[in-house]
């Protein structure tokens, strides 16, 4: 795959809901339109999580490209999602940005692991990537979002382009956590208060999570002499960022995050999905 | 309320004061952790820092959500000021400053209603209570015009940050003026900037701020509070 905007422009959408039932998180609903797939469902730790691998058999997003997706967890059920491969958002001519908006829906009681691979911003690329994640009281998730801007391994700096990301989380319609970035050709990207500039900057949230949760974080995780790492708990959510100079570490680190967490706020020990490995 | 007036530009200074008893002096938003990791040094990037959260940071988030709530106080829907409030602090990035947010707000609240502002009052006890909910409460009880308090909160701002900067950097005091008066210029693009956003492009991140903000909240020597 090329770097250069094509003619086709897709529209893709898919929706899935997961369902409990006996004691089974099934795949209850799965409806799709272009591009967008996922992989037979399994089931790795036994019945109570359905693993799911999302799929863009493009393999990136160019010009007015328009994704949706859409998830939704019933009570008690537990999802957990992640992709076999890297987003690639492609420098674009267009006039209209590409976007992918995602959606997480979670009832009371619902589990959600949101962990796909890193998103890779080509320079020149004008694009959206919002995360809207909807809580209920009693809902548990833990996602995050890995954005690297430009190819820093191809020597390829991030100096052109538009990104406009937001990774938000709301319970019961309130506000609880909103990040919202503008990635643009101005000081951002090199600013102290900025990106530094880094090329890679993620973000992991987790709720519910208290004190000592985020201490046995901060314990237990550090981003290497090549990058900045940080926790931190707003209201009870808890933030894990990491800004520095590749895709790769930023994964290890929210990796090691996750393993940290997900056996005190899913009950369940955290063994890396297998697809990440290859 | 009636307010004449020659009274009204005493009363914006007094709601800019820095003696206003709301502890702003306690805290460094993040400039703290930027001095001790080296990112702030010298007059010029502190000047660049301060300069730079303004435009980019408050410019985009505090500033328009002010105007919003003081129209929403203006037009009395204090639901309305409550969303965002909400919305201010959801995109505060880090423990501690929610909590420079939230103490700023809650102890203007008490002396709002101390001075006779009685819809304060209940703003103490709220979980979404803001330094700008009860900052633009203030202005509107007051009669002071939007403009002039988003002025008022940017100088104030600025103000604190620069003495943050003096004691941390540290500088001196000539050095801080010049910082203040190169603040003021970009103040007014800020707040001219900030008429043109919509509600969907308010609150643009500052990752380095965000990560500073965070790992200050463990940092060892310290003078400000998180």
């Amino acid at each position: 795959m090329h770097a250069v905007a094509k003619d086709t422009c897709w529209e893709a959408r898919i929706s899935l809901g997961f369902r409990l039932d006996a004691g089974r998180s099934m795949l209850s609903e799965r409806s799709h339109q272009g591009p967008l797939r996922i992989q037979r469902p399994f089931y790795p730790e036994g019945p109570g999580v359905c693993h799911v691998y999302l799929l863009h058999p493009p393999g990136g997003v160019v010009c007015s490209d328009r994704l949706d997706i859409h998830i939704h967890v019933d009570e008690r059920a537990h999802g957990l999602l992640t992709t076999p491969g890297a987003g690639k958002f492609y420098r674009s001519t267009a006039r209209r940005c590409a976007r992918q908006h995602q959606h997480l829906r979670l009832e009371r009681s619902a589990s959600l692991e949101w962990l796909p691979q890193e998103n890779i911003f080509y320079e020149g690329t004008r694009c959206e990537l919002l995360t809207r994640v909807d809580l209920q009281r009693g809902s548990r998730f833990i996602g995050w979002e890995i954005n690297c801007l430009g190819r820093p391994a191809s020597g390829e700096t991030f100096r052109k382009g538009r990104l406009r990301q937001r990774f938000e989380l709301w319970r019961d319609g309130t506000p609880l956590w909103l990040e919202r970035n503008l990635f643009d050709e101005s000081a951002v990207l090199n600013a102290a208060w900025g990106l530094q500039g880094q090329p890679v900057a993620a973000t992991l949230v987790c709720t519910p999570a208290d004190r000592p949760l985020v201490d046995s974080v901060r314990n237990g995780i550090h981003a290497g002499a090549d990058g900045l790492f940080a926790a931190t708990l707003a209201d009870d959510v808890l933030v894990c960022r990491y800004l520095g100079r590749n895709g790769q570490a930023a994964r290890a680190c929210l990796t090691a995050a996750w393993q940290c967490l997900r056996p005190a706020v899913l009950g369940r020990p955290a063994s890396p999905p297998r697809i990440w490995n290859t | 309320m009636a307010v004449p007036p020659d009274l009204r530009l005493l009363r914006l200074l007094q709601l800019a004061s820095p003696t206003l008893p709301v502890g702003a002096y306690a805290y460094s938003g993040g400039l703290e952790h930027a001095v001790s990791a080296g990112w702030v040094t010298d007059e010029d990037s502190a000047r660049e820092w301060i300069r730079g959260v303004m435009m980019r940071g408050l410019s985009t988030l505090d500033v328009p959500v002010l105007r919003r709530l003081h129209a929403a106080w203006s037009s009395e829907r204090e639901d309305e000021a409550c969303q965002w409030s909400a919305f201010l602090l959801a995109c505060r990035e880090s423990a501690e400053l929610r909590a420079e947010d939230q103490h700023l707000g809650t102890a203007m609240a008490r002396l709002l209603a101390d001075l006779g502002i009685e819809t304060a009052r209940p703003w103490a006890g709220h979980a979404h209570c803001t330094w700008a909910a009860m900052f633009s409460l203030a202005a509107y009880c007051w009669r002071i015009e939007a403009e002039a308090m988003q002025q008022a909160y940017l100088w104030s701002w600025c103000e604190n940050q620069v003495a943050a900067a003096i004691k941390l950097v540290p500088l001196g005091q000539t050095a801080g003026q010049r910082i203040l008066h190169a603040c003021s210029e970009a103040i007014v693009v800020g707040i001219r900037h900030a008429a043109t956003l919509t509600d969907d492009d308010l609150g643009h991140g500052l990752p380095g701020l965000a990560l500073g903000s965070a790992l200050h909240e463990t940092q060892y020597s310290r003078l400000f509070r998180s």
